[in-house]
């Protein structure tokens, strides 16, 4: 598997995708090699083994020392792109020895693409690509033509595409003319949350917690939250993620005049994060762009009522939660407030959503993935 | 045998997305325009044309009788989407051989409060249709067919001859509903029972083609009918049955007019209105300690007071009543009243009655049940603070 981050250090759906994946994969008897341009550390997973540029010479019997420079230390934002260490991260994939009876490749995004599909080419196996975002939505229709290229060569080689839903396999269709027939959509799922428990509160607590990204909508949160603030001053906000919109958010919350009402929590670790969404009353993800919005999953998962962007892959999937469109500041205000004000629908909305956010989960994913290698391996592949 | 088709019509005034932060705005609660456009787009599709077909029934068939609830909010936007319906309704009523049954003005869930509210609505919708039709109603139904023991006292207190039920099994207790039955309260009030295999032969099953009997003719129909043991049948179905439920393609419209000519084919067949079976003699006696319905599997409240949304929302409706009374505002009380309407809460309904949850959301004018209780909540909350702020004024 061609990746990226990978738990403990991970910012986005991508990180949380490769690693639910890999674990159902060595689950149902699998073993997965997981490269990567970072150093780690990594989450442990029996049966996965990290590789990365730098690794220490192994006793990996015939393996030369790298002379590919060392990986990242840490994971570095998406959409900014080090064009070097990229050509550098596809050299050596491309040319990574040591691997025994791979049968399929699987490329996740496009920084490893060129690389995975030499590997592929080379390995005599088949290449599958995961995209679970498009530069175009990453950069809000402002592409880098750099990685719209890795984009391109990835879904051009890839003999079958997976789409983390059906609006991103439509754009993959129309903007990347990938053939309709060569793309799965594959939604992402949520694991069961240990805890359980909500925390009633005094004060009412409205959610946002995902990365501080344009795409994200961050700025309707916010401005969704003075219109509700206005009739019901004690609300509370929460913004936990940490990005690069941050310093234009904080003085947004300054300008609307709710900065006291307002709390940014940078990035928070599991433990936190499933601490904050106990004791929130409302979660919402107001993405202008989100293939999917596994936050949201999550939320449902923890029994957190739900707003959600129309145009997020998790609409397509989420009966019990409001969709709203992106751009509609009011609506989201009214469903913020209808949900703090309106006790009997949150707690419906809140039973139904965990209900429905847990009807099917990694493993079920899993199976549908290694369903997508089966339709190009031999017959009889599949145990 | 007789025939008794009974005919509801119905539309009820959906509410405008009303936004918690429309509260205290002023804007309107229900959204005229797009209530009457549906009433149109139905009207073409359906009202007309079948008004049209039982004219042509009644003028060649002097023995066809048909019998039609019509609801206080049908009429108000006929008035306004489609006029000629009401004329075309008023001739058919001039003939004698239509006749008109009585029931709440706003198609409400009124039988579920305290009294005088339900005697209030159903009065209005006998004046009503005493000034529009020129006809008084002799017989009682009550929203989605409910029936009970309190409402047959309720009926046989206001005057009434009969009340519509549900041919359900175990108000039956294994009896045919094919004659005609009294209240076990109220000995002298015919109870009419529908027989609903054969109303959702043409109600539901018409057009389905993975139905045995596709395609239903009215040969067939009036022989099914005509072999039935039994005095009556009640054939009671909504009016939108046909042209809309099932749409003209399907030939539900060419059945109906097909039908009064193959029952006058059928030897011993015939046809009566709800007065004429309510003067046919008198089998049994029906007894409801609880309500029943014509709805979905379980024939009970479940479609509208089901679930917590619903059971939360008409509590809310019932305490904002008691403010909007005191508040003596009528603008207030007929909106109030509006709101009072069943589909509102049939819109909040979230399934658990296997099969029926298709149903709901055909006829739902949300996209979803979290949508129909929140949009309904601030349009309460609205009417609330409006009471309040009057009451103190």
């Amino acid at each position: 598997m061609v990746g990226w981050e990978f738990p403990p250090h991970h910012t986005g759906g991508l990180g949380v995708h490769s690693f639910e994946l890999c674990r159902e994969l060595t689950l149902m008897g699998h073993r997965v090699t997981f490269l990567t341009p970072f150093t780690g550390p990594f989450t442990e997973i029996p049966g996965v083994s990290f590789r990365y540029p730098g690794e220490p010479a192994p006793a990996r019997s015939g393996s030369t020392p790298s002379s590919w420079p060392t990986a990242y230390d840490r994971p570095i934002d998406l959409g900014r792109p080090y064009p070097e260490a990229m050509v550098d991260y596809n050299g050596w994939v491309a040319a990574l020895d040591g691997l025994t009876e791979v049968d399929v490749v699987h490329v996740h995004d496009w920084f490893g693409t060129v690389g995975a599909a030499s590997l592929a080419r080379r390995l005599g196996c088949p290449l599958v690509m995961t995209v679970h975002s498009t530069e175009y939505d990453r950069s809000l229709g402002h592409p880098w033509k750099e990685i719209l290229d890795r984009e391109q060569s990835g879904l051009d080689a890839a003999d079958r595409v997976v789409a983390v839903s059906r609006h991103l396999k439509a754009q993959l269709v129309e903007r990347y003319h990938v053939p309709a027939d060569k793309v799965r959509v594959i939604y992402n799922a949520v694991r069961p949350p240990e805890r359980l428990a909500r925390l009633e509160s005094p004060e009412s607590v409205v959610l946002y917690l995902g990365r501080l990204a344009a795409m994200k909508g961050v700025d309707t949160f916010l401005r969704a939250g003075a219109r509700v603030l206005r009739q019901l001053p004690d609300v509370l906000l929460v913004v936990a993620g940490e990005g690069p919109e941050y310093p234009r958010l904080l003085t947004l919350a300054a300008h609307l005049d709710i900065a006291d009402r307002v709390l940014f929590l940078g990035k928070v670790n599991e433990e936190e994060r499933s601490a904050l969404l106990a004791r929130s009353s409302v979660f919402v993800l107001p993405s202008i762009v989100e293939p999917f919005g596994i936050a949201a999953l999550e939320a449902m998962a923890a029994g957190v009522p739900t707003i959600v962007s129309k145009t997020s892959g998790v609409a397509e999937v989420a009966r019990d939660v409001f969709a709203v469109d992106f751009w509609d500041i009011e609506e989201f205000a009214s469903r913020i407030a209808e949900l703090l004000q309106y006790p009997t629908l949150r707690a419906i909305m809140g039973d139904r959503g965990r209900t429905e956010a847990l009807r099917e989960g990694w493993p079920e994913r899993a199976l549908e993935t290694v369903g997508v290698y089966a339709e190009l391996l031999a017959p009889g592949w599949v145990r | 045998m007789k025939i008794v088709l009974y005919l509801h019509l119905h539309q009820p005034w959906r509410l405008a997305r009303f936004r918690y932060l429309d509260l205290g705005s002023g804007r309107p609660y229900f959204d005229d325009e797009r209530n009457l456009e549906i009433f149109r787009r139905i009207a073409g599709k359906c009202y007309r044309p079948t008004l049209e077909r039982l004219a042509r029934a009644v003028d060649s068939h002097p023995e066809f009788r048909c019998s039609l609830s019509i609801t206080g909010t049908w009429v108000e936007q006929a008035h306004r989407a489609a006029p000629d319906l009401l004329s075309r309704l008023r001739a058919l009523v001039a003939t004698g051989q239509v006749s008109l049954v009585g029931e709440t003005y706003y198609h409400s869930l009124a039988f579920l409060l305290a009294p005088p509210e339900l005697a209030e609505e159903v009065a209005l919708q006998r004046q009503m249709l005493e000034q529009e039709f020129g006809a008084t109603p002799k017989l009682l139904r009550m929203t989605e067919l409910a029936f009970s023991d309190e409402l047959a006292r309720f009926a046989a207190q206001e005057g009434y001859l009969g009340m519509l039920a549900e041919g359900w099994e175990p108000l039956l207790r294994n009896a045919s509903p094919n004659y005609r039955y009294s209240s076990h309260v109220a000995p002298n009030l015919a109870v009419l029972l529908r027989n609903y295999r054969l109303s959702d032969d043409v109600g539901f099953r018409f057009s389905s083609r993975e139905w045995n009997e596709y395609p239903l003719t009215a040969e067939k129909y009036a022989r099914w009918i005509a072999q039935s043991p039994g005095e009556m049948v009640g054939l009671f179905m909504d009016f939108e049955t046909f042209g809309e439920h099932h749409p003209e393609s399907s030939g539900i419209l060419d059945f109906l007019s097909a039908l009064p000519d193959a029952a006058a084919r059928e030897t011993g067949l015939g046809w009566a209105s709800v007065e004429e079976a309510s003067a046919l003699r008198t089998v049994g006696f029906i007894s409801a300690p609880t309500t029943i319905t014509w709805a979905d599997q379980n024939r009970d409240l479940g479609a509208w007071l089901g679930n917590d949304l619903q059971r939360s929302a008409f509590e809310a409706a019932k305490k904002v009543g008691v403010l909007v009374r005191q508040s003596g505002d009528p603008e207030a009380i007929t909106a109030w009243r509006k709101l009072l309407t069943s589909d509102h809460f049939y819109y909040m309904y979230l399934g658990g009655h296997g099969a029926d949850l298709g149903v709901h959301q055909y006829f739902s004018a949300y996209g979803s049940p979290y949508d129909a209780y929140a949009n309904y909540m601030n349009a309460l909350t609205d009417l609330r603070q409006r009471a309040i702020a009057r009451i103190h004024r």
